[in-house]
């Protein structure tokens, strides 16, 4: 009787240990990936900021709202880009983006997506939510030139009236340890009414045209924005998996110190009775 | 001579930042030089070369696309890419070039085809003749 409870805990331990090292193999492996995506993002955070700031300051200081891209349409359907990670394993990094673009996707019925990432176009298809494209089902392979193309196609979209309203969702990497949902709206360009009356300052000379300003500028604007939140998803899923796997190695160590004191207790009792029987029987 | 301050951001990184007397770049309509005390401006970039004097120095890069923008004297270039000339990968841009003209000599081409070919002989060309000045 003990001995099979002893076999039995043995063989727990073991599966334990192999869990364990599978879990500390990913923990490194994110963590070397999240080193890479943490420079990448250094590199890219400056032309992030300087272009939303850039184009915050040419919106607060316009004066001409003749260009299409300023337009409020009552139709058309509402775009989600929706930026998640390709495998699962890392935390609540899927699913925390997943459901707040789920909250959103209930208040307004006209909506497309264009996922990027394995899990996202996952999680669209099998909830039958339109999705624009599937062409990018590889968060990690999605270059600066792809996020280019995707901002041209996006902003043509929208000229044409086809879509109302583009907004993002990704994941912002705020440290190591923490990373939140975040949504940016993106077209129409806004600014909000306090803003614009700071900004009543002086008006801006747009060369050659502020139509062809606009036009050229900002498809340029959402790509860099694309590739900014692509980057910071980037680093928030390795982050997210890092410490995911972090805290599994750690349940596993303390599953393996709890099943080796069982373990030991066992292997004693059936010493401990072996003797009784032969000294009962001598 | 008065400088203002400018910066300069791909997606690469920050490239400059700091005070400079004159920038010169070449815009979608042809080249064009700021200087300090600059109105508000705002135009998107062609492909061309840029030239930074800052501190009475003069360095030359090549730019492609984006757009500079001057809001209350402090001015910004964005542009995709940004590479200083001595940065320049002379090999890449040459081995670009003949795939470029491959494809546009290529009569089965299709459109789009021809348009991301012509796209790229201009980028490897203006990176060649900046590379080349030095």
């Amino acid at each position: 009787m003990a001995g099979v409870s002893t076999k039995e805990i043995k063989n727990r331990i073991r599966s334990m240990e192999s869990t364990k090292q599978i879990t500390k193999a990913m923990e490194m492996v994110a963590a070397s990936k999240l080193r890479r995506a943490q420079a990448q993002i250094e590199n890219s955070r400056p032309y992030f900021e300087i272009l939303h700031s850039t184009i915050e300051d040419i919106v607060r200081t316009n004066r001409d709202f003749s260009s299409p891209f300023f337009a409020q349409r009552e139709n058309g359907k509402t775009v989600f880009i929706v930026i998640a990670g390709d495998r699962g394993l890392a935390g609540g990094y899927n699913s925390n983006v997943l459901k707040m673009v789920q909250s959103k996707l209930s208040q307004c019925p006209d909506a497309v997506v264009l996922p990027i990432g394995k899990r996202a176009l996952d999680y669209f298809t099998s909830h039958k939510i339109p999705v624009l494209t599937g062409i990018y089902a590889e968060a990690a392979g999605v270059s600066i030139g792809d996020c280019f193309s995707i901002a041209k196609q996006l902003s043509k979209g929208f000229l044409s009236g086809e879509y109302k309203e583009i907004e993002i969702a990704y994941t912002n990497f705020v440290s190591l340890l923490s990373q939140t949902p975040a949504t940016m709206h993106l077209l129409p360009l806004t600014c909000s009414e306090e803003m614009r009356r700071q900004g009543c300052v002086s008006g801006i000379k747009y060369e050659p045209s502020s139509e062809e300003v606009f036009a050229s500028i900002v498809p340029e604007y959402l790509g860099g924005i694309l590739y900014g939140t692509l980057c910071e998803s980037r680093a928030s899923e390795q982050a997210a998996r890092r410490s995911a796997m972090d805290s599994a190695t750690q349940n596993a160590e303390d599953m393996i110190a709890d099943l080796s004191l069982k373990f030991n207790r066992a292997r004693q009792a059936s010493i401990t009775q072996e003797i009784t029987e032969i000294v009962a029987g001598s | 001579m008065s400088s203002f301050p400018l910066k300069i951001v791909t997606p690469d990184g920050l490239i400059f930042d700091g005070e400079a007397e004159r920038l010169i770049v070449r815009s979608t309509t042809g080249d064009l030089a700021i200087m300090a005390h600059h109105i508000n401006y705002v135009t998107p970039l062609g492909m061309g070369k840029a030239t930074v004097i800052a501190n009475g120095k003069r360095r030359e890069a090549a730019c492609i696309g984006g757009m500079l923008s001057v809001v209350d004297g402090s001015v910004t270039l964005v542009p995709t890419t940004f590479e200083w000339a001595e940065k320049i990968d002379v090999a890449r841009a040459e081995a670009s070039l003949s795939r470029a003209e491959e494809v546009l000599h290529n009569s089965g081409s299709s459109n789009t085809d021809l348009k991301l070919a012509e796209a790229r002989l201009h980028r490897a060309l203006v990176r060649k003749s900046v590379a080349g000045q030095k």
